[in-house]
């Protein structure tokens, strides 16, 4: 299991376009990816429980990431949200 | 039986009802006997709408529709989202038929969303929902509307005109549209226009009133519907229409032809917009550039505000319908009364003499630049202009016009694409504005009189307030002297003067307005051609004498009547 905590950067957070740009990256990995947020365990391949977790700009959250691929998941997830998540 | 509603798309449309429902049909609740087979069933229901979605969102990209696009696109994503598919097939494995095991739990996604409490997120229910009618729907076997496909003469029924059903639509079949929901400036509404079809909206009990294959009349121009009519309701609209029906055939061949007086003096006719896809249209119905693009639509219904690259995206495609005509677009124009969240505009009792439009934008370079720049790097791909709402004093002209160069330098230096001769206007729309517009004409390269706030702040009357509706008109001699002194200032300092507001497609007063030198008329799209005919009937004589007994007259209605009858008189010729 590895783990990186961070700071969402980007001005519309995990909302619907980067949240689904986020999910579809995550989803060519097979471990879990979980965010923690605010005490929740957010599922980070699921679209519909990251918008519902409300994750906006300047939120501290921390990405776990669990299974074979773990470090190359979680790589790949602090790279997105560090760039901004798709926003310009 | 007559039924009122909002005229929202004139015209007479006489045809069959067909109800067109989104909703799927009741759900049976049972346990399938085989669970692998109901699960396969569910995947394939789910296949099949994610390749259906797909394809109406690249039918609606093509048509320029980008945001709908986009929504439909997001649909796909939600629906196949991991967390919902495995819950779904538990549920089933359960004892679930697939049509429950949907709703079960697209419901408790609605709820989980709902109970955010985040503005966003709560809007975002509403995308879940219309994805589990539409599944749903699959699921039972219920095609997907598809409108293209009607017979001729339908008339189309429904509670709202959702993106997904207006693909495909045409003229051609469809007589007319009722819905229970919408307003003049809704999606049905403009969507009605666009493609021509006679629409009455906003029929609240429209759905339960009416019947599949029903005889209905619908009078779009005035807003009533007519269920199951007589002979004689039939032979007075069959009338009506046919009376239509000549008229816009009679406007037809005003297309292509240039817009210019009885005298051959010619004048701009440009057309009101809200979007680049309006934009095709206006294009298409002979609209000789945009007299006002608004650019709100690029800054509502989201969480933050657009930036630079996706607004000079959605300006250069407009400018690009163009080419070398003129497309002038008006920066932010916003306040408290709009919901717009992340601008963080405080509440106030009296949005419309508040925090908005140019008050807001010079207190928020960052946002205000950011628009300009994308303005003039669009402004390199066309004729594009820059307007700048709710102008009261010359100081606020002055300082945009230093925020313009700040602009101008950056984009220097970051090596941008630009016109740094873009032409930049104002809106008269204040009566401050009106009466130092003899200064105003000094510090900028045009003018647009904005008629629609100048006569509510002139006349000081709210046109939504029907205590006092009868105070708001154009026809006011107050209104009117306002909007002949712009004209005159204007051209005294050797400026152009255009006006934007609805007064500028009044058949009534575009003599008056002619005679007090009125260079550009922005209209709505549909009333270009009838715009171009009306401003063939006077010749500069004419007009500067009806302009002068109307002014004489001391009341709005007065004015109102003296100017219809001259235009009754000289249509009658």
């Amino acid at each position: 299991m590895v783990n990186q905590q961070l700071k969402v950067s980007n001005s519309q957070g995990f909302h619907m376009r980067p949240a689904t740009m986020f999910v579809s990256e995550m989803a060519k990995f097979q471990s879990s990816v979980t965010i923690k947020f605010n005490g929740l365990n957010v599922n980070g391949k699921s679209l519909m429980n990251l918008i519902a977790a409300c994750i906006k700009f300047g939120s501290e959250i921390e990405i776990v990431c669990e299974g074979d691929d773990e470090q190359a998941a979680l790589d790949k997830a602090v790279e997105l949200i560090q760039s901004g998540l798709g926003e310009e | 039986m007559m039924i009122r509603g909002t005229a929202a798309s004139e015209g007479i449309g006489i045809g069959t009802v067909k109800i067109v429902t989104t909703s799927p049909r009741d759900i049976e609740y049972y346990a399938p006997e085989n669970k692998a087979d109901e699960i396969n069933r569910y995947n394939e229901a789910l296949e099949s709408f994610c390749a259906d979605t797909e394809k109406m969102a690249a039918e609606l990209s093509e048509a320029a529709s980008e945001k709908e696009a986009e929504i439909l696109k997001g649909h796909i994503q939600m629906i196949r989202d991991p967390f919902v598919t495995s819950q779904i097939t538990d549920e089933i494995e359960k004892g679930s038929c697939a049509e429950a095991a949907a709703e079960k739990v697209l419901n408790s996604v609605i709820e989980m969303f709902k109970a955010t409490g985040d503005q966003l997120t709560m809007e975002r229910a509403t995308d879940v929902a219309d994805i589990k009618a539409r599944l749903i729907m699959h699921l039972q076997g219920i095609e997907d509307v598809n409108l293209s496909r009607v017979p001729s003469g339908t008339v189309i029924v429904t509670d709202d005109l959702t993106p997904s059903m207006t693909v495909g639509i045409t003229g051609d079949q469809i007589a007319g549209i009722i819905t229970a929901k919408g307003g003049y400036t809704s999606h049905s509404a403009i969507l009605s226009r666009a493609l021509g079809i006679p629409a009455v909206l906003s029929v609240k009990d429209i759905m339960t009133s009416i019947s599949d294959g029903d005889h209905v009349i619908v009078d779009g121009s005035e807003g009533l519907v007519i269920v199951s009519p007589t002979e004689a309701d039939s032979e007075k609209y069959a009338k009506k229409a046919a009376e239509f029906a000549e008229m816009k055939r009679q406007l037809q061949a005003f297309k292509g032809k240039p817009s210019v007086t009885a005298d051959g003096e010619p004048r701009e006719i440009v057309a009101n917009i809200g979007s680049p896809a309006d934009g095709v249209i206006a294009k298409n119905d002979d609209a000789e550039g945009i007299g006002l693009l608004r650019t709100e639509f690029l800054y509502m219904n989201r969480p933050s505000a657009p930036l630079e690259e996706e607004q000079f995206e959605a300006y250069k495609k407009v400018a690009e319908t163009f080419g070398d005509k003129p497309v002038i677009i008006r920066t932010l124009d916003i306040g408290g009364d709009k919901e717009v969240p992340y601008l963080n505009l405080p509440h106030e009792d009296n949005p419309f003499m508040g925090y908005r439009a140019i008050r807001f934008c010079l207190n928020n370079h960052d946002l205000f630049q950011t628009q300009l720049k994308a303005l003039l790097r669009a402004s390199a791909y066309g004729n594009v202009s820059i307007m700048i709402p709710m102008i009261t004093t010359v100081d606020e002209v002055r300082e945009v016009k230093k925020l313009r160069d700040q602009c101008i330098e950056d984009l220097t230096r970051e090596g941008k694409n630009f016109n740094p001769d873009t032409p930049l206007g104002i809106m008269v729309e204040t009566p401050a504005a009106s009466i130092i517009a003899d200064r105003l004409a000094l510090e900028v390269d045009f003018f647009s009189i904005g008629t629609n706030d100048l006569t509510g702040y002139t006349m000081a009357a709210d046109r939504g307030n029907s205590q006092v509706q009868n105070l708001y008109s154009a026809f006011d001699p107050a209104v009117l002297r306002s909007i002949k002194r712009i004209c005159s200032c204007a051209h005294n300092a050797g400026i152009p003067v255009g006006m934007c507001g609805e007064a500028a497609s009044d058949p009534a007063l575009i003599p008056v307005l002619l005679a007090f030198g009125l260079d550009e008329f922005s209209v709505s799209h549909e009333k270009v051609l009838s715009t171009r005919y009306n401003l063939s009937l006077w010749n500069k004589i004419e007009a500067d004498h009806i302009a002068r007994h109307a002014l004489a007259r001391d009341s709005a209605a007065g004015i109102r009547r003296y100017l219809n009858d001259k235009v009754k008189r000289r249509i009658r010729k």
